[in-house]
């Protein structure tokens, strides 16, 4: 895959800082156009708390739209650089050094942003902050037995979790920056690098503190996605009563969240010029993951289909048919598509397994990932128990442009992100990298060789 | 401790409507206009769901008036982050305005759909505003609302009785749904005393509870129609 | 701030040095090492190894673990409210708080613990940009008068050595 030599000390310094230390013309445009979506945005949902709610198409009995879509697609996105940084690093699979930071910055800013929506979608947003566990003069707490409550719990482990986990890896490269830069920019990034020299126990105290995290974090992300799934399992709808929402909705985040890392990828490093540290072999190693879950994707859909359909109740088939043959069909056979077939047909065949295949399959999981959720929430919610309520949600404007500009914000955030810490973790790559041959142990420098010649 | 309940004669009902406008007048709900009815937003705390089968001239009509069952076991009472939702010692499920901060959790967990969203700040034509009720509270944008039994119908008689030292009779609450009906169709009143007329009512081998296998223990007693 | 130290290419040489300055007598908590990337594969890579955070890291979770536990059974006990026919107390949710709050703990612990033993956010002790480039700074702070000329051999003595004073 890798025929080039491995860049040297002072080349990796060189390219990875390249972005933080020179800013074009491109950079600005792009951010322009990305803050005036992200700030239409900010209107739409400002003019939703002014004129009401109800200039959303939220409607009785399809209380749940575009909304919590958007937070569950974007909670699960985030799955991403959990999987990546803490499990790849626990079986210290060596060809994640120069991915770990793309997908812990994934992580983070996607939490940021499907944190946004359980606010978005409040009728009374001003008062989200009544989650919070504290001695109100009102003498009440929030009802822990409440899925929302083990939401705002949980997201905010999470968050906390991943930013620190993000955060801590970036001291070292924090002071490579220090000593490159000068003036105004060398005393923030000497503050940012909190004094760190270098010395061997603050080496060994970072690394114990990664491999705690990378062991905590993994539970942590597991059961975020379970506890937003239980947001729909505690409800007696039909087709959401089900007991593999747990496990399904995590399989579906981390496969989406594979997809999402990859667009991340590819677009680095056509953008950034980072062929030498992003090879195909890192997309292709990417891209049989997101073949595997591609399978458990349609595995656990597959298991909670064939259960209703021979359960055979009958507002549960009511609610089968609805999205499989009848007004939901398009939407439902796309999201199939995007999700089963696509990645399938290019990750499993290899000729097909490029950067750009993997670019194409990737997109369509992350369509097909998105109507999942859609197709979730809005088929049941309309077609509950009473034919007399029954509802066809239509989304408005203001939820569309919200929904939409969702993208924007990410794209926005990650790209001021890489104009302020290099994307690729520096050390860790050179760590990788640059390890003497004559006193590794054999069975890694097999690896390490297998690894760069494969 | 009384435990209100209800039961619906579906053979006296003929689906006329006048317990619904009772309960608009009674409780403050706002019409919303058609087209935002047609999008779904309109607010009936009990509603008569109509039914007809058969083509014409040969159509069965069928009535039932749907309200909060105020079930046993709510679905929606477990999932409101912030106890807005919640059981009353006599049985009631409560909505408390001022606690909720508007996730419609509680109206996705219904399997009845009678919870309902404020999607705008109600408004009332003048001189309609001369006729709101000043024992209900109004509701502003972003709160959920439903059907209460005419909890201040319930508080007004249970604080008369106790001022004049005696328990309250059967008959003596009405909500206002209950109290419009031309068929008195509507019967409310204490389920946990045998004698009641809601509770030999419940009795009959006519009644049946709606949604009953969803485990939801409503309140609400239907009385099949025999024609 | 007075010290010698002097710049290596490699971890071989940077552990030459390391071997000869200890030969000299330095005692090891005067020898200051510094590396851009974590030197797992030499022995000086290996110092100052030993750490709590492990168990301080359990310890915070512990703590989060009691602090949901504080939590939920208080405030559920003291207003009781029943909602859907759940127990007061209801211990299957609880332990989705308990769960959550426990990560936290473990997680802020070791934060803590990180930045409070690697001394991060104090002032430090000697530095050279160079390291950033991939040099191997070894050397003693504040040494004594006597030996500086031992020292400034034992450091010049590997190849590749920059010797340098402030």
């Amino acid at each position: 895959m890798s025929a080039s030599p491995s860049p040297s000390h002072g080349q990796i310094n060189t390219d990875l800082l390249r972005p933080l230390l020179k800013t074009s013309w491109k950079f600005y445009a792009v951010v322009t156009i990305l803050g005036g979506i992200v700030v239409t945005a900010l209107v739409s949902w400002l003019s939703q708390m002014f004129y009401g709610f109800g200039i959303s198409g939220i409607r009785w009995p399809v209380y749940w739209g575009f909304y919590v879509t958007s937070f569950v697609f974007w909670i699960g996105i985030s799955h991403a650089g959990t999987l990546i940084s803490a499990i790849l690093r626990l079986v210290d699979a060596g060809w994640r050094r120069p991915v770990t930071r793309c997908a812990e910055v994934i992580t983070v800013f996607a939490l940021m942003i499907g944190a946004m929506f359980p606010i978005i979608h409040l009728g009374r947003p001003w008062l989200a902050f009544w989650l919070i566990p504290y001695p109100s003069e009102r003498l009440i707490w929030p009802n822990f037995r409440s899925p929302l409550v083990w939401d705002f719990f949980a997201i905010n482990t999470y968050l906390t979790g991943s930013l620190l986990f993000l955060l801590l890896p970036m001291i070292p490269d924090f002071a490579v920056v220090r000593d490159k830069s000068t003036g105004l920019r060398r005393r923030v990034y000497t503050l940012l690098a909190l004094g760190w020299r270098g010395t061997p126990k603050q080496w060994h105290r970072l690394e114990s503190a990664m491999a705690i995290m990378a062991i905590a974090i993994v539970p942590v992300a597991v059961s975020v996605h379970t506890i937003v799934s239980f947001d729909f399992s505690m409800a007696p709808v039909p087709m959401w009563q089900s007991t593999i929402f747990g496990p399904y909705f995590v399989a579906g985040a981390i496969f989406s969240g594979i997809a999402g890392l990859l667009i991340a990828m590819a677009i680095l490093r056509r953008v950034l010029h980072l062929e030498q540290y992003l090879h195909p072999i890192h997309f292709e190693n990417l891209g049989k993951l997101l073949l595997v879950m591609a399978l458990l994707w349609g595995y656990f859909v597959f298991n909670e289909r064939l259960v209703t359909y021979y359960g055979n109740e009958p507002s549960e088939m009511a609610v089968f048919w609805r999205t499989q043959r009848e007004s939901f069909a398009p939407l439902y056979w796309t999201m199939v598509t995007g999700n089963f077939v696509l990645p399938l047909v290019i990750m499993g065949i290899k000729r097909f397994r490029t950067i750009t295949g993997c670019v194409i399959a990737s997109l369509g999981v992350v369509v097909g990932m998105w109507l999942e959720r859609f197709l979730i929430i809005v088929p049941s919610l309309g077609h509950k128990y009473l034919p007399y309520s029954y509802g066809i949600y239509r989304p408005q404007p203001v939820e569309i442009i919200i929904a939409g500009a969702t993208f924007a914000a990410m794209t926005l955030l990650y790209v001021l992100f890489v104009k302020i810490v290099p994307i690729i973790s520096i050390w860790e790559l050179k760590a990788g990298e640059h390890q003497p041959p004559d006193t590794t142990h054999p069975a890694a420098e097999e690896r390490r060789l297998r690894e760069q010649h494969s | 401790m009384p435990r209100w309940g209800m039961a619906v004669d579906l053979d006296r009902c003929d689906g006329c409507g006048a317990c619904v406008t009772a309960c608009h007048a009674e409780n403050n709900i706002s019409t919303v206009g058609a087209d935002q009815a047609s999008r779904g937003r309109a607010k009936h705390w009990i509603r008569v769901e109509r039914y007809w089968e058969g083509e014409f001239p040969d159509v069965r009509l069928k009535f039932r008036p749907v309200m909060c069952q105020h079930c046993g076991n709510a679905p929606c009472e477990p999932v409101c982050p912030t106890y807005a939702s919640h059981h009353t010692p006599d049985g009631l499920n409560a909505q408390v305005y001022n606690r909720c901060i508007g996730t419609r959790y509680c109206a996705n967990a219904c399997p009845y759909n009678v919870r309902f969203f404020d999607f705008f700040n109600p408004s009332w034509d003048k001189p309609l505003h001369l006729q709101l009720n000043p024992d209900v509270s109004l509701r502003e944008v972003g709160v959920m609302e439903k059907c209460t039994f005419c909890v201040q119908r319930i508080k007004a008689a249970t604080i008369q009785a106790k001022a004049e030292d005696r328990n309250i009779a059967d008959g003596e609450i009405k909500p206002a749904c209950a109290q419009a009906c031309p068929a008195q169709a509507l019967v409310f009143g204490d389920l946990d005393d045998p004698e009641s007329a809601v509770s030999r009512l419940s009795r009959s081998s006519r009644g049946s509870k709606l949604l009953e296998d969803r485990g939801t223990k409503p309140a609400v007693t239907y009385l099949s129609r025999q024609s | 701030m007075k010290a010698v130290y002097a710049l290596y290419p490699d971890g071989h040489s940077a552990q030459q040095a390391l071997s000869r300055l200890q030969a000299a007598g330095v005692h090891d908590r005067d020898i200051t090492i510094q590396s851009a990337q974590p030197m797992e594969n030499f022995e000086f890579g290996h110092r100052d190894k030993a750490t709590w955070m492990w168990w301080i890291a359990c310890g915070g979770g512990l703590i989060g673990m009691a602090s949901a536990v504080g939590l939920t059974w208080l405030t559920e006990v003291s207003w009781p409210i029943n909602v859907g026919g759940l127990p007061i107390f209801a211990w299957w949710p609880n332990l989705i708080i308990t769960f959550e709050l426990t990560m936290l703990g473990a997680i802020l612990a070791t934060v803590i613990t990180l930045v409070v033993t690697a001394r991060l956010g104090r002032g430090s002790t000697i530095y050279d940009a160079e390291v950033s480039d991939g040099k191997i700074l070894v050397g003693v702070v504040n040494p004594s008068e006597s030996a500086v000329a031992d020292l400034e051999a034992a450091l010049t003595a590997p190849p590749g050595a920059q010797l340098k004073k402030i």
